[in-house]
């Protein structure tokens, strides 16, 4: 069980849990919030900064920063890689529902994506109500859909290859996560894969409850797979003629499995593999 | 060994969002281009100069492979090598 399950998942999946994508947890202060005080994001950004720079320069208190970052953003924002098919259980639940232009894109790659045809990011819960009206700011605002619409959006985007993360807004405003995003995500335009893997910031994205496994005899060495793992895990092994993943560095996003024409790939609980119970 | 040393002269990187050559050449997506002008209920102008700033955020990751110097159509963009470092 990960620690937000274990916290706020009252016997279910934390991000399956409706409580913690209840209204009234959108933009709740914090205890003990004063309104001029340094918020979260500049904090953040400062220690990204830093911490960037001492990596690049190799400096003595790269390990330092690293902790310091990790726990700032373990309890504000953290991101964990959810698989398809709880996608799709978790759209059932949270209204309403929207796609938007990816921050990330934007940032990295300047994407400037201006309609529901180019959108490529989900939002989550009544914060999407105010960024409704602010449509200039934010290229034609929101496109809000259907559950059945975002369920066939999340099949097409993951068809396309991208992964599925959830993003937590404040995991102590009012003592709840509130689940306000669902990224489509993949390296290296997505900022929480790349500090994940090139930066080691842990609840940047924490690993999902699953972890992929394939059957050694249904798996034919199409290598259809090979191309749509984000983390390096899978490869296509030359001398046995099959898929092979590595299930230490196995994130459990589900692309391989939603891919597999012989369905020889299958997500299995991380709960079930004893020495990875733990490794988030 | 440290990262090569980027520097942007931004009187000739005025309108990155725009142009946005080198953030899409790049191999390592070292840059960052951000938003400076925020004005509530309006979008950033890409052609407003100044309006965006390129940003160096992963200096860590850059191998000097010099595409992003090549690509820049106004020789904004400098890269050395940190004298402390060996060849990368």
């Amino acid at each position: 069980m990960c620690e937000y399950c274990d916290k706020y998942g009252e016997g279910t999946l934390w991000y399956l849990n409706p409580k913690n994508y209840g209204r009234q947890l959108y933009r709740r202060r914090r205890p003990g919030y004063v309104p001029d005080a340094v918020s979260y994001r500049q904090q953040r950004d400062k220690l990204w900064t830093e911490y960037f720079e001492a990596v690049a320069d190799e400096k003595e208190n790269v390990e330092e920063l690293r902790q310091e970052l990790d726990s700032l953003v373990r309890s504000e924002e953290p991101c964990q890689v959810v698989p398809l098919n709880d996608c799709l259980q978790l759209v059932e639940i949270a209204q309403p529902i929207v796609s938007m232009s990816c921050i990330c894109r934007k940032q990295m790659r300047a994407a400037d994506e201006r309609s529901p045809a180019e959108y490529t990011c989900t939002g989550l819960g009544v914060g999407m109500l105010k960024w409704e009206r602010w449509p200039e700011r934010y290229r034609g605002g929101v496109h809000f859909m259907s559950i059945d619409e975002a369920k066939e959006w999340l099949i097409r985007l993951d068809k396309k290859g991208m992964m599925h993360c959830v993003m937590v807004y404040g995991t102590s405003y009012g003592g709840r996560p509130f689940v306000g995003g669902l990224c489509n995500c993949d390296y290296p335009d997505c900022y929480e894969i790349r500090h994940r893997l090139d930066f080691n910031i842990t609840h940047h994205l924490l690993k999902s409850h699953y972890v992929a496994m394939i059957d050694f005899e249904l798996c034919n060495g199409c290598g259809i797979c090979a191309q749509r793992c984000q983390f390096g895990a899978l490869k296509m092994e030359n001398s046995r003629g099959k898929a092979n993943i590595d299930m230490l560095s196995c994130f459990g996003c589900g692309l391989c499995q939603t891919a597999c024409p012989r369905s020889a790939i299958t997500l299995v609980e991380r709960e079930t593999i004893p020495a990875l119970k733990e490794e988030w | 060994m440290p990262a090569p040393k980027i520097a942007i002269d931004y009187d000739k990187c005025t309108t990155p969002f725009d142009c946005k050559k080198c953030l899409q050449i790049c191999p390592q997506g070292v840059f960052w281009v951000l938003p400076v002008k925020n004005v509530k209920f309006q979008e950033t102008d890409p052609k407003e100069p100044g309006a965006w700033k390129l940003t160096v955020q992963y200096r860590a990751l850059c191998p000097n492979c010099g595409k992003c110097v090549e690509v820049c159509p106004v020789e904004a963009i400098t890269i050395t090598m940190n004298d402390k470092g060996k060849k990368r």
